[in-house]
């Protein structure tokens, strides 16, 4: 199977919100699938659909080539770290995950193995005998982690699973993700695109209920030949009309760091090019200028190919920066 | 909408952990403590002129005739007993109380013990077999719980699924069962813990009715507190489904008990006071088991079978009707 969601014209409407407007898209099988868009977009809302939380107003939905209006035929192939989701805060993290595997059929002692061994995944087997009120917020997202883990679910939906979390933590749970995709298809939203970026294959971006953007992160942010240097200092105008009569340079501008989100170091200014030819010509272009750099007595600190995906997303958004 | 879905298995699991949780949640305790609080009250207020008397008895006799103690009890109990069955109205009850004062003492005065010769009170069957064939005094605890237990039965049950559609916990579990699995898991849940905690007041009471008061044989106790207990736990099983259906309605905890507490009580207030203007509505009363639930008490098989069985078509209203709604939802 080529795609194991696939989602077709989706719409739902909350009063005078339009919340989802005729989204389509398809999940590749065994990727690791981002979903962004700024706060409002309908990534929660087409999470609580595709998982049967919530009835759209149009569209279909198919998990595994299966309509999510019958759900029931999706139990223990699909899981869901839902958001703002709470669990029952008087009954102990471990009895509460033995339960779910209860009702998936393990036995008692099974059960207890597969909570004990999601809960060392995630780091939170020293409080597995705790309540929900006793943990901190971090360790309450690791435990709805460790339940959408548990099993073997071969489609995981991680609504922000990283919000919230230390960066070790965080990081953590980004390498159990990559680490699931050897066996799962795993679809994310996140507020952090550096780590969308890093993690996802694929990704989707919505905005105001519409899918603006589709593709693979590589064909995303690789759409248009552009590259980044970054510098250590600004470039003066003669020398940038200076590089910019190197062959095969279309166009060329600096401008700091920051503006355009390639890093954060204020000593760093950045020169984008955008360049013709094919890849072998461009790379003796690069070279080129390289070379010219050094010559100016400037130190190129890093290059960049292809835009970030935050460039891209800004772009497509209207420069929202709420994610 | 199917209920081809329900998962025996599931519904099992889900009313046990929900029993289990309906205590730790805190809504089982508060149950528990208001129930034996109320179901105890009763008893209490029932027994303790009894015990009173029975001292009194022993203090200038020497001993109780427990004769004359079934007695007593029997001529007062009477027509508190007709009035709950909705035998007589309590402006009838009053008069012929004040007759039978008149006629007994030649005018108003204050209660007396009454012999088995002086016990005229010639009751129509129903209230006989209560007062007269059965232990008295458990009777009337009996019927004063059958009355008041639907006013307490929301403090367990109005928050069956609505506290976990706001706490959106619900998430957890609907991609590991069905909607339906849920809703009548917990539905079942509440009911059996309903049925324990009635269990527990009712042995308490007969316990201490047979041990304390010992005017009953042990058998005849028994025999008719076990016939008590199942007429509460079966009349629990509509006003539990209600509170299902007003539970799947609603998204707040809080709404969901307050709607219980007005409808269930609201329909009796209603019907009763309406009921003295405008004679039909006393209909109102038939919108719940209220207009016939103390049926649950007759002696006639045809009568408490039917009785049964209207609480169980209610329930079922109910729960469908609430199904319907939690399966149609958001969540």
């Amino acid at each position: 199977m080529d795609h194991v969601v696939s989602i077709k014209g989706l719409s739902k409407r909350f009063g005078r919100i339009q919340a989802l407007n005729g989204v389509s898209f398809d999940v590749p099988a065994k990727s690791i699938f981002g979903l962004l868009g700024p706060n409002g977009a309908g990534k929660t809302t087409l999470f609580s659909i595709i998982a049967d939380f919530l009835k759209a107003d149009a569209g279909l939905v198919e998990v595994l080539g299966i309509n999510t209006l019958n759900i029931s035929r999706l139990q223990g192939r699909l899981s869901i770290l839902p958001q703002d989701a709470r669990f029952q805060r008087n009954v102990p993290i471990m009895e509460q995950l033995v339960f779910f595997r209860l009702l998936a059929g393990s036995t008692r002692k099974q059960a207890e193995e597969e909570v004990i061994h999601s809960f060392e995944l995630v780091g939170l087997k020293s409080v597995a005998k705790r309540r929900v009120g006793s943990l901190s917020h971090g360790m309450v997202k690791r435990l709805g982690i460790a339940q959408a883990f548990l099993g073997h679910p071969e489609v995981i939906l991680l609504d922000e699973p990283t919000a919230g979390l230390d960066p070790a933590n965080a990081r953590q749970i980004r390498d159990l993700i990559k680490q699931l995709q050897e066996r799962a298809t795993i679809v994310v939203s996140s507020h952090n695109l550096d780590e969308v970026q890093e993690l996802c294959d694929h990704v989707a971006i919505l905005n105001r209920g519409n899918l603006v953007l589709t593709g693979s992160v590589d064909e995303i942010t690789c759409a248009d030949r552009e590259y980044y240097i970054s510098l250590s200092r600004p470039l003066q105008d003669s020398e940038l009309e200076e590089l910019s009569l190197i062959e095969g340079v279309r166009s060329i501008k600096s401008q700091p760091a920051t503006v355009a989100g390639q890093g954060k170091c204020s000593a760093e200014y950045l020169l984008t090019l955008d360049l013709s030819g094919k890849n072998a010509e461009q790379d003796g272009v690069i070279a080129a200028i390289l070379r010219t750099v050094l010559q100016m007595d400037i130190t190129p600190r890093k290059l960049t190919e292809g835009r970030s995906l935050e460039t891209q997303f800004l772009e497509v958004t209207g420069g929202q920066t709420e994610v | 909408m199917s209920l081809k879905t329900l998962t025996f298995k599931h519904i099992r699991l889900i009313s046990l952990y929900w029993s289990r949780f309906a205590v730790r949640s805190g809504s089982g305790l508060v149950y528990l403590l208001v129930a034996l609080v109320f179901g105890l009250s009763v008893a209490h207020v029932l027994i303790m002129p009894v015990e009173q008397f029975i001292i009194q008895q022993e203090r200038e006799m020497g001993a109780a005739d427990p004769q004359l103690v079934r007695n007593t009890i029997i001529s007062v109990g009477g027509p508190i007993a007709q009035w709950i069955l909705g035998r007589k109205t309590m402006g009838e009850i009053v008069e012929e109380s004040a007759e039978r004062q008149r006629a007994a003492f030649g005018g108003p005065g204050g209660m007396a013990e009454v012999s088995p010769q002086e016990n005229e009170y010639k009751f129509d069957k129903w209230t006989g077999f209560l007062l007269e064939e059965k232990p008295a005094l458990l009777s009337a605890i009996l019927l004063v719980l059958l009355f008041g237990m639907p006013f307490v039965i929301s403090f367990l049950a109005y928050n069956q699924v609505s506290g976990d559609i706001q706490s959106l916990g619900l998430r957890y579990l609907l991609l590991r069962t069905e909607r339906s699995n849920i809703y009548f898991g917990r539905f079942i849940g509440t009911v059996i813990f309903s049925t324990i905690v009635t269990a527990i007041i009712v042995a308490t009471i007969t316990f201490y009715l047979g041990a304390r008061i010992r005017i009953y044989p042990a058998m005849a106790l028994v025999g008719w507190a076990a016939r008590g207990f199942l007429a509460l736990s079966i009349l629990m099983v509509p006003y539990i489904a209600l509170c299902s259906l007003l539970s799947a309605s609603v998204r707040s905890p809080f709404l969901s008990l307050v709607l219980a507490k007005l409808i269930i009580a609201g329909t009796l207030i209603v019907a009763l006071a309406g009921g003295i203007a405008w004679k039909p509505a006393r209909y109102l009363l038939y919108a719940l088991p209220w207009g016939w639930q103390s049926q649950l008490m007759h002696p006639a098989p045809l009568h408490w079978i039917s009785a049964v069985l209207g609480c169980l078509a209610y329930a079922t209203v109910f729960l469908m009707l609430g199904y319907y709604r939690f399966e149609k939802r958001d969540l």
